[in-house]
This record gives structure tokens, C-alpha cells and sequence, in this order.
């Protein structure tokens, strides 16, 4: 047992020297991580997209319809950006990126006014931006309350009655709306806290297979096994174990800032959270060796395990739930790490569930490790011989 | 030049795999993934404590939207909590005891509560505008009866109520759907760092086995350094601009997701994107010691250059300092050409920002590329020359060492 130790921190050891002769790859990680974690906390600033560009096609031309035009303007939650009088201008600038939605005002709508009748009007959206041509059809859906809004009021008022009467009729009925742990509507929050630690893991990964990858490249395995005494599952430990320090040390810095200084709501467990973090990280080195397992050139392994790991981010369903999917597509789903993460970050920071719930995803965590243990004949067998090509 | 970068990137597995099966494989994906557009039949629960025929009026309504599906009735809240904790519901809807009387009562105001699951913000998105439609619904009928009890006859008061009669149209992709919207973006993205990572891994591989390629004679003056760049860039451009044309021009027809650009438009921004990314990457490549190094450089730009460009987060949201950043890269401009021509049916004079940018790139970085070319060769010329002098020296050390014996 006292030698097993030993052994560990022969490896251990060595694998200190290694890191420090050669720094390169665990300092570019660290600062694509540190940068990553910079770039998106600075990103958005502004969590919830409140303002879209709009334009209004005015086909009407008369002092009721500049009228409107001006009260919409004034209206702090729109933004009009391009008032004009041909829809054809309109639509070219909605074809050129530059407004999310088209508000028509139609050529009849004054007359239709005096007369009593209800004016209508038509408005576009942009589907090809899904954010901004939503918040513009929200705007929108403001700006034709307004018109339709000041046309009961006018005629009420015409009929004899006060404002305040005439609220009441004009909203008998209020929804309030309660965005669970996110009462801010921010889109920062349920982003930022899946994608960091997903890079993380990416990272995890990569660096897996890259550092035992390169005991191959350079064919220094046997030396490494050596120092584990024989022993692969020693020499494994000793390896991963002080970059999984690194790692969990990044995500305790990364979820400080994220749940303490940016104050991103957490119902449950900080703890547990933490503890979830550590095992998608393991369970991403999991995947590292078994890539690098079957695929003992190191490149190969690198490639794959880029587009491996990359397609965890769609497919963890935090943009996209993934009861939207196609049932094969969920079933890959649950070979992704990110997938189990994110389910266990939706129990412990936005449920606040009991641990019971977060059982399941944790036990699934684990789970990874038994392809490592498949991988493991075969690559320990690699790790000795060093029977394979490199190039 | 060109036959001989073409052949590296046949005997390279790592780029078959990234070029191939990276690029092809990658969209279909997607398209699996997104393919049902819309997340329909969201589980709620109900917690209704009015119990009244308008609170049941209303979730009939509600339950015939296709965004929604009632799965649980509960008695209280606690119970309905208790179901979304346990991620069987993402969403709740609460009517209290009041709601009738409320409703009845010509100057009361009645309330719904309704908890959305903010796991993802489509079951928000979901949930909150089709019970918005049905309250707006509803609630114009209690207004008719309101309006009626004042003495409006009946007649004007329908007309009065209804919502200033609007016609909503959403442009360009008549299904709304969450896969429309991404997937052109996706394809972009794709091409850009498939092509971005695999030509940083082949530079990474010419400087470990320091090939050939880096040491062509004569390769210090300038013309050698254009010949060169031409030469790899070719063999890069003659496969990427085939794949683009494939995952821009055949697959949007495909998977039919929104396509409404003229194709010839699409030939000919295709050309300044791939070249763009080509020299913009072969100057990233200068900066490459190693393959394996790309492979992080792959990941962590892969999601910043995703959300920098102001696709799935509009680009008034992005800060001013990374928005002039985003302008430095291919596919900030790149995504928003090809959405623009592909899915708003923009013609190439429509999208001339764009289209011009991605040349204003393709020239800055191939002069960039072809002046590190040319510093790279100096500083080669150099080291070999130290180098030189240093093994001269070497030798007249090693022969004086000799010496000394020989005189003792």
C-alpha cells in the first residue's frame, strides 16, 4: 500500500518536472480559459436584450400618423431608427442587418381614425436573428398597443370618461410572470454558467490526451511506467491528478466570479455544485483516455476529440432543450459530460432540488469511467510496447 | 507550391478528419438536432383555486396552443413545485381564489401567475406568449361585457375592443423555427474553423518536422514568399471553395431551411470568404510551434468568434471594443453576408459592407502573411548564419583541443 503511494508520487513528481520543461501547453489552456472567462463576462454587460432597431414605413403622411410617430418615439422601450415612407427602403435595410422588424402605418390610417373606424396597422419581424427579431416583435406588439390603446381612449373620453375608469376596461385581465432564479430575464446567466465550465472540461479533455498522447509521440511511456512502478493505474493518478487540481482550481475561480461577484442566483448546494464540477471534469479526462486509448496517434485522438467535445455545448440543451430533438439525437446526448453537468447546475442553482434529483446525473458522471476501464488493457499494452505508428 | 500542400493535406490524417469529416459530417448533425424548429408540448402544471368556468375557459384555450401541454393538475402549489424540481413540468400557471370575482366586478382586475422554468430560454418563450395571446383573447370578451353594462351597444363595443387589428408577419422564415435561425450560421462557422484549424494544424506539423516547405531556396526574397502563399493558399481554396459551395449553396436546399438567395450571389461571396479565412489563418499559423496547440486555439476561439459576431446575440448588445475586435475576423462578416443573401434574399450589391470587408481582409492578411513570410526568412537567415559561425568557431575549438594534446 506504503509503495503504491511512493509510486504516485514518483509520477507525480515527474510529471511536475515535465509541466514546468514544458509550459507551453498548460499556459496557453489556462489563459484560453482565463480569456474566455474575461471575454464572456464582459460580453453582456446587458443581460436581457430590452432594445431592437426598428424602422416605420409611414404610407399615411399626415399629422396623425407623424403624431403616433413622434409618441412611439418618445416611448423609452422603442427604438425607431429609420422613418420613412417607402417600404422598399425598409425592407433593403432589414436585408442589410441594420433593423429587426418593419412597422407599417397604412396609407388609409387617418381616414379610417376620423371615421371612427379602427385603424389598422402591420408589422414585420425578422426571423433570420431569433433574439433580435423577438425583442422587435415585442416592441412592436408595444407600439400597436399604443395605437390601438389611444384610439378606445379617445373615444371614451369622447363618451364622457375619465382615465382612470377607462383603465380598468382597457386591462381587466394581468399575467404576472415569474422567471424562476431569473427573475431578470437574463440571458447571460443560463449561458455563461454552462459555457465556462464547458470550455473547462474541453480543456480537460484535450490536455488528457494530450499529455499522455505525447508520452507516445516521444516514446517516453516505458520511462513513465517505470516510475509507477508497473503499475498503469498508478501511473494514470499520478499524471492526471495535479491537472485536475488546476482545473477544479480554475472552476472554484470561475464559479467565484460567476456566482459571488456577478451575483448569479444558486438555490441549492454551493457545495454539491462544486462537487458536480469536479466530476464532469474527471469524467471529461475519462473520455480523454479512452480516445487516446483507441486511437494512440496523437493527432488523430486530438481531432476527434475537438469535434467530440465541441458538439457537447449544442447538445446539453441549454439553448435548445433537448426534448426538441430527435429521439437518436438525445440518445447522444447522453454520452456528452456537458449534458450531465447541465442537468445537475439546473437542480442545485435553479431548482434548488434536494440531492436526490442530482443522484442520477452524478452516478451517470461516474459512469465514464468504465469505456476508460475498456481502453485501459489496450493502452497500457501501448504504453509498453510502444507497438503503434506515430506519424 | 500547390501540388505539393495538396498532397501534405491527403497524408495528414488529423486534416481529413477535421476538412472531411468535420465539415460534412458536422451539419447533418445539426440538422438532427434541431429538426423538430420548435419545442412543442412544454409539461405544466395547473394550480387552479378559483375553480371557475372562466379559469377553465381559459386553460382549454391555453391547452389547444401547440407550445403548451397541461400534464398535471395539482391542489396547491407546493405539490406543483414539487413537479418542477423534479423536472417533470417547466411551467406552472396559478390562478388564485379571486379570479372569477374579480373578472365579474366591472373595476376589478384579475391575475394570473405564471412560473417559468428558466432552464432554457425557450420554455419561456413558449409559455409566455401563448398565454399572452389567450389573455389578450379573453380578455376582450370580458371587456365587450364591461363595455355593454355601460351602455355601448354591443356592436361597438366588439369593434372597440379589438386589439388595433395588426397583421404579424415574420419574414423570411414562415416557421419561426430555432434551426432556420441557426443552422445557416452554423454552416459558416463550420467552414471558417474547420478551415482555420486545419490549416493551423499543418503549419504546426511544418514547424515539428521542419519540412521542406520551410526552407525552399530562395524563399527570402519577396516573390517567393507571394509564390509561396499563392501556391498553399490555392490548394486550400480549391477544397474549401467546393465544401462551401456544397454547405452553403446544396445543403440550406437540403435540409430545407429558409433559402431565398440567388445562388450565383452566393458563388461570388463565397470567394472573398474562403480567401479571407485562408490568409487569415496562415497568419495565425505563423504564431503555431506545434499541431496539438491549434487544438485549444480551435476550442477557445470556436464560441468567442460565435458570440462576438453578434449572431445568436444581437450585435447592438456587443460591447463597442469587442464589436471593432469581431471586425478583424472572417466570420463576423461572413455569417451576416451569407444570413442576408441565404435567408432574407438579399442581393451581393445589398450586402456590398460585407462583401467588401471580407476582400478588405483577404488584403490585409495575405500582406501580413507575406511580411511575416519575409521576417520569418530573415530571421532564418539569421539563426543559419550564427549557426554557421558558431560550428566554424566550433571547429577551430575542437581543432585547437586537438592541438593541445598533440604539442603535450
Amino acid at each position: 500500500m506504503k509503495e503504491i503511494f511512493l509510486n504516485i508520487w514518483n509520477v507525480l513528481q515527474r510529471e511536475l518536472r515535465r509541466m514546468v520543461s514544458r509550459p507551453l501547453y498548460l499556459t496557453a489552456s489556462v489563459g484560453a480559459f482565463l480569456f474566455s472567462m474575461f471575454f464572456f463576462m464582459t460580453l453582456m454587460q446587458r443581460g436581457a436584450a430590452e432594445m431592437m432597431p426598428v424602422a416605420v414605413v409611414d404610407l399615411d403622411q399626415t399629422s396623425i400618423s407623424r403624431r403616433l410617430i413622434h409618441e412611439m418615439q418618445a416611448t423609452p422601450s422603442v427604438d425607431i431608427l429609420l422613418v420613412t415612407s417607402s417600404y422598399q427602403e425598409a425592407r433593403q435595410a432589414m436585408q442589410e442587418g441594420r433593423i429587426y422588424g418593419i412597422f407599417v402605418i397604412p396609407s388609409d390610417f387617418y381616414r379610417h381614425l376620423v371615421s371612427f373606424k379602427r385603424p389598422r396597422v402591420d408589422f414585420y419581424m425578422t426571423n433570420a436573428y431569433t433574439v433580435g427579431g423577438n425583442t422587435a416583435y415585442k416592441q412592436m406588439m408595444t407600439m400597436a398597443n399604443l395605437v390601438s390603446g389611444a384610439f378606445q381612449r379617445e373615444v371614451l373620453r369622447k363618451k364622457g370618461m375619465t382615465d382612470d375608469v377607462i383603465m380598468h376596461r382597457i386591462q381587466p385581465v394581468s399575467i404576472e410572470g415569474h422567471m424562476i432564479a431569473n427573475p431578470w430575464g437574463n440571458y447571460m446567466i443560463y449561458l455563461v454558467s454552462i459555457v465556462l465550465p464547458g470550455i473547462l472540461g474541453v480543456i480537460a479533455l484535450i490536455l488528457t490526451v494530450f499529455v499522455v498522447g505525447f508520452e507516445l509521440k516521444a516514446r517516453t511511456s516505458k520511462e513513465w511506467l517505470n516510475a509507477a512502478g508497473g503499475n498503469y493505474t498508478v501511473a494514470m493518478i499520478g499524471k492526471l491528478l495535479p491537472y485536475t487540481v488546476i482545473y477544479q482550481t480554475l472552476g472554484v475561480v470561475c464559479y467565484m466570479m460567476l456566482f459571488t461577484v456577478a451575483g448569479f442566483p444558486v438555490l441549492g448546494s454551493h457545495w454539491r455544485l462544486l462537487f458536480g464540477l469536479l466530476l464532469f471534469i474527471m469524467a471529461m479526462e475519462m473520455m480523454g483516455i479512452v480516445l487516446i486509448g483507441c486511437m494512440p496517434r496523437l493527432r488523430d485522438a486530438l481531432s476527434i476529440g475537438a469535434l467530440y467535445s465541441m458538439l457537447g455545448f449544442s447538445l446539453s440543451g441549454f439553448t435548445y432543450p433537448n426534448m426538441g430533438m430527435l429521439p437518436f439525437v438525445r440518445a447522444i446526448s447522453w454520452i456528452e459530460p456537458l449534458r450531465h453537468y447541465y442537468l445537475i447546475y439546473v437542480n442545485e442553482a435553479l431548482m434548488g432540488a434536494p440531492f436526490i434529483n442530482s443522484l442520477p446525473t452524478a452516478m451517470a458522471l461516474v459512469a465514464f469511467t468504465i469505456p476508460a476501464l475498456f481502453v485501459a488493457p489496450r493502452l497500457h499494452h501501448a504504453l509498453k510496447y510502444q507497438n503503434y505508428p506515430i506519424n | 507550391m500547390f501540388a505539393h500542400e495538396l498532397k501534405r493535406i491527403f497524408s495528414n490524417t488529423g486534416t481529413i478528419v477535421i476538412f472531411f469529416l468535420g465539415s460534412l459530417a458536422y451539419p447533418f448533425l445539426y440538422k438532427a438536432m434541431y429538426w423538430n424548429e420548435q419545442i412543442n408540448d412544454i409539461p405544466v402544471a395547473v394550480v387552479d383555486l378559483s375553480c371557475s368556468p372562466e379559469s377553465r375557459e381559459f386553460l382549454h384555450k391555453w391547452a389547444a396552443a401547440p407550445d403548451v401541454k397541461i400534464a398535471y393538475t395539482c391542489a396547491s402549489m407546493v405539490e406543483a413545485e414539487k413537479l418542477l424540481r423534479d423536472q417533470k413540468i417547466h411551467g406552472i400557471i396559478y390562478f388564485p381564489k379571486d379570479y372569477a370575482t374579480q373578472l365579474a366586478d366591472p373595476f376589478g382586475q384579475a391575475h394570473i401567475s405564471l412560473y417559468c422554468d428558466m432552464s432554457s430560454f425557450l420554455y419561456m418563450k413558449g409559455l409566455y406568449m401563448s398565454c399572452n395571446l389567450v389573455m389578450l383573447e379573453s380578455m376582450r370578451n370580458v371587456q365587450i361585457d364591461r363595455y355593454q353594462q355601460m351602455g355601448v351597444d354591443r356592436e361597438f363595443a366588439w369593434e372597440l375592443v379589438q386589439e388595433a387589428p395588426y397583421a404579424e408577419r415574420a419574414l423570411f422564415s414562415p416557421t419561426g423555427g430555432y434551426g432556420s435561425f441557426l443552422i445557416p450560421a452554423v454552416l459558416v462557422m463550420i467552414l471558417h474553423q474547420t478551415l482555420f484549424f486545419g490549416i493551423c494544424m499543418l503549419a504546426g506539423a511544418i514547424r515539428e518536422e521542419k519540412s521542406e516547405l520551410y526552407r525552399i531556396p530562395g524563399r527570402r526574397r519577396g516573390y517567393s514568399a507571394f509564390r509561396t502563399l499563392f501556391g498553399r493558399g490555392a490548394a486550400y481554396f480549391v477544397i474549401y471553395y467546393a465544401l462551401a459551395a456544397i454547405l452553403l449553396g446544396l445543403l440550406p436546399r437540403l435540409f430545407e431551411i429558409p433559402h431565398i438567395g440567388a445562388i450565383g450571389d452566393i458563388l461570388r461571396f463565397n470567394v472573398p470568404f474562403i480567401l479571407s479565412v485562408i490568409f487569415f489563418s496562415l497568419c495565425v499559423g505563423f504564431f503555431i510551434r506545434n499541431q496539438e496547440v491549434s487544438i485549444v486555439l480551435l476550442i477557445s476561439t470556436s464560441l468567442i468568434f460565435l458570440f462576438i459576431a453578434g449572431i445568436s446575440w444581437p450585435k447592438e448588445m456587443i460591447p463597442d471594443g469587442w464589436r471593432y475586435l469581431s471586425y478583424l475576423i472572417p466570420y463576423t462578416w461572413a455569417s451576416h453576408g451569407f444570413i442576408h443573401i441565404n435567408s432574407m434574399g438579399a442581393s451581393l450589391w445589398t450586402t456590398r459592407t460585407e462583401y467588401l470587408a471580407l476582400w478588405g481582409l483577404t488584403a490585409l492578411y495575405f500582406v501580413t502573411a507575406v511580411l511575416m513570410f519575409i521576417i520569418a526568412g530573415y530571421r532564418e537567415e539569421r539563426r543559419e548564419s550564427r549557426l554557421a559561425a558558431l560550428s566554424e568557431a566550433d571547429r577551430l575549438s575542437v581543432a585547437s583541443d586537438m592541438a593541445v594534446p598533440a604539442e603535450s
